[in-house]
């Protein structure tokens, strides 16, 4: 996953995920403040240069994962331009909504651009632990840890059950094409079953009768960090408040 | 079927966010007590969460020619149950927008409430009011996995329609509008997703029946029926 190998590489890879926490938090709240699309796209080249030019993010990474959200915001913007006239029915373009809409779209675009900044910057596990100093139930946290540690395993089942299924033109037409997704999905079900039981029999071996803990990580100028991000997104905010 | 980061205006995301909470909550708490009779649950559960979202990136022939992806909404229900599906469905949609950027963390409500909690409980309750009537399995799968997609998708275009009424129709033109876009997509997908169900659930019935009663999560009794 590219978000994966971004987030594993990149320079603020040792920054502490607070600090990272903070930054998107008040990138988000920045966005909402926004006044005007300009304002809002002013956030968005300001989380993104901070990702690609401060956590050194490839830009082409950047963009792939950039890409199929954007197109989907594209499609959404066009659906809100046009209405709809039930009385004699009819679609017009709505062009007194045009302001309303390209601030929708641009409050989107810099949300999308915070978030973005933390998932390429931020391994998943540190997100976890971040959302375990948050406070969130301990069950959730185990099915998230659960589900990250068995995420890679199933895709590899899936990925040889789908290499073999076509080796034996699996997927040759439509029919056969739900038939092998079915059995693949069957099969991955049982597999569901059986990794399950031996996961808890490895825990059991290993007197485990609570939640999932982990050594967690030491980020070098901790302090300094949280200070610095949670100055610059006040400083976003602010500027948003200033100009809207 | 996901609402894409900031889309909704703020009143929408917290509101939304208010009303899957309390389902997150009840999930979680019958989760609890089913990981106290069965500790084996906890882990049952964890894999069912990665199972989804894989199963969520399998690309799915579209009865129109094109791809699209199944939800997983349908089997998750009939498989684990609606009530674990809210905070299963919350942890693999949470992992989409942190893993793929698709959905979002303000839209993460909206989202929770179409997808993890409308669809799966539609499924369920289709499921069993077919079963209770006795309509065939496979035909009581097809139309619970089916509806629960088509159920998810008039969710969204009515959250799409609360939050952006048409200027001139209100909400019902919008709900119409987001309604008719969607389905150009989206019932073609409900058709190949509930044969794909009733696929995985025949294989399961078929190879796997012993297994699929100790899970205990749903009786197939009679399934083959």
């Amino acid at each position: 996953m590219l978000t994966e190998q971004s987030a594993y590489s990149n320079r603020w890879r040792k920054v502490s995920p607070i600090a990272k926490g903070i930054f998107t938090f008040c990138g988000i709240l920045a966005a909402f403040s926004a006044g005007s699309p300009v304002a809002a796209l002013a956030v968005a080249i300001f989380i993104s240069c901070a990702a690609i030019v401060g956590a050194a993010v490839p830009f082409f990474i950047y963009l792939r994962v950039a890409a199929p959200p954007l197109l989907f915001l594209a499609a959404s913007t066009l659906s809100l331009s046009f209405s709809l006239d039930l009385n004699a029915p009819a679609i017009h373009f709505a062009e007194s909504e045009l302001p309303n809409i390209l601030h929708i779209c641009s409050r989107s675009f810099a949300c999308l651009t915070s978030l973005l900044f933390l998932t390429l910057t931020t391994p998943l596990p540190d997100i976890i632990s971040l959302l375990r100093r948050c406070k969130t139930p301990e069950t959730l946290l185990d099915l998230m840890i659960l589900c990250y540690r068995t995420l890679f395993v199933l895709s590899e089942s899936v990925n040889n059950t789908i290499t073999a299924q076509s080796a034996r033109l699996g997927y040759a037409t439509p029919g056969h094409s739900i038939r092998s997704l079915g059995r693949l999905s069957a099969n991955l079900t049982m597999q569901v079953w059986q990794r399950s039981t031996s996961l808890q029999l490895a825990v059991e071996a290993r007197c485990n009768d609570g939640a999932f803990r982990f050594l967690e990580a030491d980020y070098p100028n901790s302090r300094r960090n949280i200070l610095i991000s949670a100055t610059s997104g006040i400083s976003m905010i602010l500027c948003e408040l200033a100009f809207s | 079927m996901h609402i894409m980061e900031g889309f909704l205006p703020v009143k929408h995301a917290i509101g939304w966010s208010a009303v899957s909470a309390p389902f997150v909550a009840y999930g979680l708490y019958t989760i609890n007590r089913r990981i106290k009779e069965q500790p084996e649950q906890r882990m049952l559960l964890g894999v069912a969460a990665a199972f989804t979202f894989v199963l969520s990136a399998l690309k799915l022939p579209s009865v129109t020619g094109s791809c699209s992806h199944p939800t997983g909404t349908g089997l998750g229900a009939i498989l684990f149950g609606p009530t674990a599906m809210a905070p299963i469905g919350m942890v693999v949609l949470l992992f989409q927008a942190v893993l793929l950027a698709h959905g979002g963390i303000t839209t993460l409500g909206a989202n929770i409430f179409s997808m993890a909690i409308a669809g799966p409980f539609a499924a369920a309750a289709i499921f069993r009011i077919a079963r209770s009537i006795r309509v065939p399995f496979g035909f009581s799968v097809f139309i619970a996995a089916s509806l629960a997609d088509l159920l998810t998708y008039l969710t969204t275009s009515a959250q799409l329609a609360f939050a952006f009424p048409d200027p001139s129709g209100g909400f019902t033109a919008s709900f119409v509008k987001f309604a008719t876009l969607f389905a150009i997509t989206q019932i073609p997908l409900a058709i190949s997703e509930g044969l794909l169900t009733v696929v995985v659930m025949n294989a399961l019935t078929r190879f796997n029946s012993k297994e699929l009663k100790e899970m205990k999560i749903i009786s197939i009794q009679g399934a083959k029926a």
